[in-house]
């Protein structure tokens, strides 16, 4: 009985904005029974948003999360893009589809929304080739510097900070060569961190093993960076992102977060249209949806990450630094990094 | 002719376990040691460009060399601890001795990564060992001497693989018959001299095993040196562990890890050759 009232208040409520939609313009969706194919990382199709954009549209989802960057990518190009219509990726990842022809260009004029867009993810240049767009800023993080605000009254400004003597066998480093390196690159002044010279290199190796004496530890996850951080007295951190803050202060750490003059690496996640995609026009409504301020309020205030559209959401959560951070791009050569930061960690 | 063949069957039947998982993942260990890795694809053809690059690059060859070192050190103190363990457990009377035993293999039963935090706890700044001996008067403040260096490393290594030194030892000397200590104490010798010209070459075989267990496996471990070696705790594991990531180089990082297995080969070579030289 009540499976039937609902039935048949969906299926009005349907019909009604389907009417709506169909006097008022022609273009807007009506989509029964179209299904919208979604590759991406699990918090990025939430119910919060999920369920608006069902009932708008009335199109059904099918959500898969990938479990890693590379399982994504094995997934779509099993299929040269045609089993999703739309996946999620970070900005660093963008070469390696476009090369495998999995991604096609969004076409701005259908997504009424970009002028949501906050101005500094409006015009990232890792997301464009040449003047088409292939990705959407949809959320953010970055790689910060955390420190024990007993020990600094104001934020340090520099990461110079962590070559201070004065704090030795009290800070901990990432043991991940990509991002060690990364910002090993902006904290030398290379031209590019993203696409370093041999001189660029031979200077991060020397300053990243002049700091090694000062160091207690390399720290190799995002909970045994905090454990170390708590149990031993330590002062400065190059963090693994935000979410190792609120860890801290709940284990009794005075802990903070600051951005360094030298910048620091970010990640950014964005929307990205599949070359095989079967419902284009579905995909762009997706799109549309998710430059909504209210998507990206429930984004940063239920999973903490920062959002491209509403900026007094992420004002209100401290995150007021997109503008100061380093995007991911592809590394010039991986292999090269790794062997570099093995050196590094030899010598 | 058809015992022959029955035989063989069952051989086949016997031995196809093993051959799936022990002898075919070695194989193609092996093999992929030979191939190459160009930007992110591995190349099928024969090479032994890993196996020159390993040996002609310092970083790989002398963090190689210091990692065997650091086993033979982890199996010496092992050893040196575990022996007079075992003989103490085997000196006990009746089932008390079992008791102690069980307590003594123990923390085998624990997971690895629980004793490691258990230990890094210990070790640190607010840990045990440092209370332990600010309430001694030995120190007048914490220190950091016993967490983030090779130290560290020796030290967790040692009491992870304790237990796995002592019990082939007491199992060797628990294979010594009694009427041989008897023989030897009626004939005039000491209990020196019993332990110097009887249980110790008896036990050696077992003492051997010990040492063996302990350097083999301080050799594959490579979460240890990560956990508690700060940033002087890098060993070839982590080499071999960073060429399956990012890296991609996984024919570099089989090569190594040959290299590797080859060179617990030679210890386990070396260890049986020692043990059937042994007369009584």
């Amino acid at each position: 009985m009540i499976l039937t009232t609902v039935d048949r208040r969906r299926f009005l409520k349907g019909s009604l904005a389907t009417a709506a939609a169909t006097l008022a313009a022609p273009a807007v969706l009506r989509a029964q029974d179209r299904t919208l194919r979604i590759l991406t990382w699990e918090g990025y199709a939430e119910p919060e948003w999920l369920d608006k954009f069902k009932s708008d549209t009335g199109a059904a989802v099918n959500v898969v999360y990938a479990g890693s960057a590379d399982e994504m990518f094995a997934k779509m190009q099993g299929s040269q893009g045609a089993d999703f219509d739309l996946v999620s990726f970070d900005t660093s990842l963008f070469p390696r589809y476009v090369d495998a022809k999995l991604l096609q260009p969004i076409d701005p004029a259908k997504l009424p929304n970009l002028k949501n867009l906050a101005p500094e993810f409006a015009n990232v240049k890792a997301v464009m080739q040449g003047e088409e767009r292939y990705g959407l800023p949809f959320a953010w993080g970055s790689l910060p510097l955390v420190y024990d605000t007993e020990a600094f009254s104001t934020p340090p400004e520099s990461w110079e900070v962590m070559w201070d003597e004065k704090y030795a066998q009290q800070m901990l480093w990432q043991d991940d060569a990509n991002n060690s390196i990364t910002l090993g690159a902006l904290i030398v002044g290379a031209a590019n961190p993203y696409k370093l010279t041999d001189e660029d290199f031979a200077k991060v190796k020397e300053k990243l093993t002049g700091q090694k004496k000062f160091l207690l530890s390399y720290y190799a996850g995002f909970d045994d960076g905090v454990n170390l951080f708590a149990q031993n007295g330590i002062k400065l951190m190059y963090s693994m992102g935000e979410p190792q803050v609120p860890a801290l202060v709940k284990k009794g750490v005075k802990a903070a977060l600051t951005i360094p003059k030298e910048k620091a690496v970010g990640w950014l996640d964005c929307w990205e249209l599949s070359a095989g995609a079967k419902d284009k026009e579905l995909a762009l409504a997706w799109m549309n949806a998710c430059l909504d301020g209210a998507v990206g309020k429930a984004l940063t205030e239920k999973h903490n990450y920062g959002n491209t559209t509403n900026v007094d959401v992420n004002k209100t959560a401290g995150l007021t630094y997109g503008d100061k951070l380093s995007w991911l791009e592809t590394a010039e050569n991986y292999e090269k990094r790794v062997a570099l930061w093995n050196e590094i960690k030899a010598g | 002719m058809t015992e022959m063949r029955r035989r063989w069957l069952i051989f086949l039947g016997v031995a196809f376990v093993p051959a799936l998982l022990i002898v075919a993942p070695i194989a193609s260990f092996l093999l992929l040691s030979l191939f190459r890795a160009e930007k992110n694809v591995i190349i099928r053809e024969i090479t032994f460009g890993n196996y020159t690059g390993f040996f002609g690059n310092w970083t790989y060859f002398g963090t190689f060399l210091g990692t065997v070192l650091l086993c033979l050190e982890v199996m010496g103190v092992a050893v040196l601890i575990g022996y007079p363990v075992a003989w103490f457990i085997w000196q006990q009377k009746g089932s008390h001795r079992y008791l102690l035993l069980l307590l003594a293999v123990m923390p085998l039963f624990m997971s690895y990564i629980v004793k490691l935090y258990t230990l890094r706890s210990m070790l640190g700044l607010n840990g045990l060992v440092n209370q332990a001996l600010l309430g001694l008067g030995i120190l007048e403040r914490p220190s950091q001497a016993f967490l983030f260096n090779q130290r560290a490393v020796l030290i967790t290594m040692v009491v992870i693989y304790l237990p796995f030194v002592i019990l082939p030892i007491f199992l060797a000397l628990e294979r010594i018959p009694r009427s041989l200590l008897q023989a030897s104490l009626d004939l005039g010798a000491g209990s020196w001299d019993t332990f110097r010209r009887i249980v110790l070459p008896l036990s050696l075989p077992g003492t051997i095993a010990g040492a063996l267990f302990a350097f083999v496996l301080a050799l594959g471990d490579f979460v240890t040196p990560q956990m508690v070696g700060g940033t002087t705790g890098f060993t070839i594991g982590r080499v071999i562990y960073s060429q399956f990531g990012l890296a991609y180089n996984w024919p570099f990082g089989a090569a190594m890890a040959t290299i590797l297995f080859v060179t617990a080969l030679i210890g386990i070579l070396l260890a049986g050759y020692s043990i059937s030289r042994q007369r009584v």
